[in-house]
């Protein structure tokens, strides 16, 4: 217990780290020089954060051009667009929380937490060469064209967060309302569940069953009560023959560990990273688009692909204390049974409830999305 | 124990749903604004002068065909010109004067060019306001509350008077940092924007203020 205690207050204090970098970003560089009587009362690390980013964003132009002249610059530039990379990813963007949402829904392992974020910055990172190759390089369009490109591939990008977000809402819904009939029905609804995935509407089908029955969720001393069930490891394993037992577990849990490791779940698991990531991250656009007018496109891919890389750094940071977060949770449901797996499951369904949120926030209002089009139409 | 994981979960997703919410700059202007004023000692309007930075201008200018390399006419760059000032007719401008604590409006802009003086591309427009005010105090604010563009007055010659009543003394505020309720409000701006008649956005904003006693 002391090792999940170790655990649960390293997670906790990454979360205050953490926080403490996202709550204060906003301010600081926007405001110029600041005031002489100013009120230091923000934290100060997050401020530090936010200026250091804007800095060395700053600085980006003068180490590209530096590097026109002299090679041993562009190391410089490579190590300035890793720094700026690390910090930039606190800032909006960068699929941080849909991909720590994801990985909490999906109940992933922390190396496969790693895994996604560095395929979805470096997918992050491709789009915006890709844009800007195609756009500018071969076919020489104006900004208002590249703006309106990166536009359409965020709303795509957002339609497809927003489609993840419904599905794992689904799966996780209904995983949640077996568990609840399994702690009081001894009868398996199978019935009920048999349909094929549509997730839309099934997936708001599937809310109304609690509804009807308040009170379903009643448990005794925290035992499964279901017949030949015993809360096990990873929720409900059912040891007795019943093959429709089986396969409602199978599917609302999500995939089991083996099927993580197969092709099927590496393939889900991209679908998410995709979407995630085909939202390419203006500040790159800009800085390719700058290094190709000092003609040093391929210093500007380097020095975007190495971003990527420093954006991957700060998404796998956060992923994994999701993932810490959620094992440690984990452990303790497993603790108490009946409760506590109806809290896991209810924690799933939060987080892709979350995914379908921020996909549904970005997709109405663009939020905080950077807005290139502010003058170039 | 249980409790506490909640919690930790609550924070962990609070902080990720508080980071999607904020902006960062990627374009910023240092700004020269000329107070216009006419015969009869009224306000007519402001003309600005904006530096976008040399990264942000490098962007700008992608595509934009010209007969010499390195060089831009104004003709050249007309139809940017043209794009810039209707795509900041959304944003107000970025430009919001009181006379006498009086909100003004202001119509479309005009005398409108680009220059380039390498690296930066320099946006001149003229904003006239919609009926000539006459105030004791006078105040202009520039600034973008969503904070995609940051603006700072240029070191040099931040604020100057066209053909002001010679009582009159022009002066610039730049913005404190925000306080922790201020900052806390800030990162929320875009899942709860403000409302129209909110005056919040001015403690970010580059404040001009002309004193005609």
């Amino acid at each position: 217990m002391t090792r999940s205690r170790a655990v649960f207050l390293t997670a906790l204090a990454a979360i205050v780290i953490a926080s403490a970098g996202g709550v204060a970003s906003a301010w600081s560089a926007p405001f110029g020089e600041p005031h002489p009587a100013t009120n230091l009362s923000a934290s100060g690390l997050s401020g530090w954060i936010f200026a250091e980013q804007a800095a060395f964003y700053r600085s980006l132009s003068g180490f590209i051009r530096a590097a026109k002249d002299d090679g041993a610059a562009m190391w410089e530039l490579f190590g300035v667009s890793l720094v700026y990379g690390v910090f930039h990813a606190i800032g909006p963007g960068h699929g941080k929380a849909v991909i720590s949402s994801y990985l909490v829904a999906n109940e992933e392992t922390w190396r496969r937490g790693i895994v996604l974020s560095f395929v979805s910055a470096g997918i992050q990172s491709i789009v915006a060469i890709v844009i800007v190759a195609i756009a500018a390089v071969l076919l020489g369009t104006t900004a208002k064209v590249i703006g309106l490109t990166v536009h359409l591939v965020e709303i795509i990008s957002y339609a497809l967060v927003i489609l993840i977000g419904l599905r794992l809402l689904y799966v996780k819904g209904r995983g949640f309302l077996i568990a609840c009939r399994a702690l009081t029905w001894r009868r398996t609804p199978d019935l009920a569940f048999a349909a094929a995935p549509a997730a839309v509407t099934l997936s708001t089908q599937a809310f109304r069953v609690p509804a009807r029955r308040p009170g379903a969720m009643t448990m005794r001393g925290g035992q499964c009560q279901i017949e030949g069930c015993t809360a096990q490891v990873h929720g409900f394993h059912c040891h007795d023959d019943h093959d429709h037992h089986e396969s409602a577990w199978g599917h609302a849990h999500g995939p089991e560990p083996a099927m993580l490791a197969g092709a099927g779940g590496w393939r889900r698991g991209l679908a998410a990273v995709v979407a995630v990531g085909l939202r390419p991250c203006s500040g790159a656009i800009i800085v390719l688009i700058f290094a190709l007018a000092q003609d040093l496109f391929w210093t500007g891919v380097g020095a975007t692909l190495i971003m990527g890389l420093g954006t991957a750094i700060t998404v796998a940071a956060i992923a994994t204390v999701a993932v810490s977060a959620r094992q440690v949770a984990g452990r303790i449901a497993r603790a108490r049974a009946g409760l506590g797996i109806l809290a896991m499951r209810a924690i799933e369904i939060g987080a892709a409830a979350l995914i379908v949120a921020f996909g549904a926030m970005l997709l109405a209002g663009y939020m905080a999305s950077e807005q290139l089009w502010m003058f170039t139409g | 124990m249980i409790k506490r994981t909640c919690c930790c979960c609550a924070i962990l997703l609070l902080l990720l749903s508080v980071n999607r919410a904020e902006a960062h700059p990627h374009v910023w202007v240092t700004f020269h604004s000329e107070v216009l004023y006419a015969a009869d000692g009224s306000v007519t309007g402001v003309r600005h002068a904006w530096t976008f930075d040399d990264m942000f201008s490098a962007y700008a200018l992608q595509g934009i065909s010209h007969a010499k390399k390195g060089q831009y006419t104004r003709e050249e760059l007309a139809p940017l010109a043209q794009t810039n000032v209707d795509s900041l007719k959304e944003y107000d401008y970025f430009t919001y004067a009181r006379a006498d604590g009086k909100k003004l409006k202001f119509t479309e802009p005009v005398d409108y060019w680009l220059e380039y003086k390498n690296p930066s591309l320099i946006l001149h427009f003229t904003l006239p306001l919609k009926a000539p005010a006459a105030a004791k105090a006078m105040q202009i604010e520039v600034y973008d509350p969503s904070i995609f563009v940051d603006f700072a007055f240029a070191k040099d010659k931040p604020v100057s008077l066209s053909g002001a009543p010679p009582q009159c003394l022009a002066t610039y505020d730049l913005p404190h940092q925000p306080t922790a309720a201020e900052q806390a409000r800030l990162s929320q701006l875009d899942a709860t924007p403000l409302d129209p008649s909110s005056t919040y956005g001015e403690i970010f904003a580059n404040k001009i203020l002309v004193k005609c006693p």
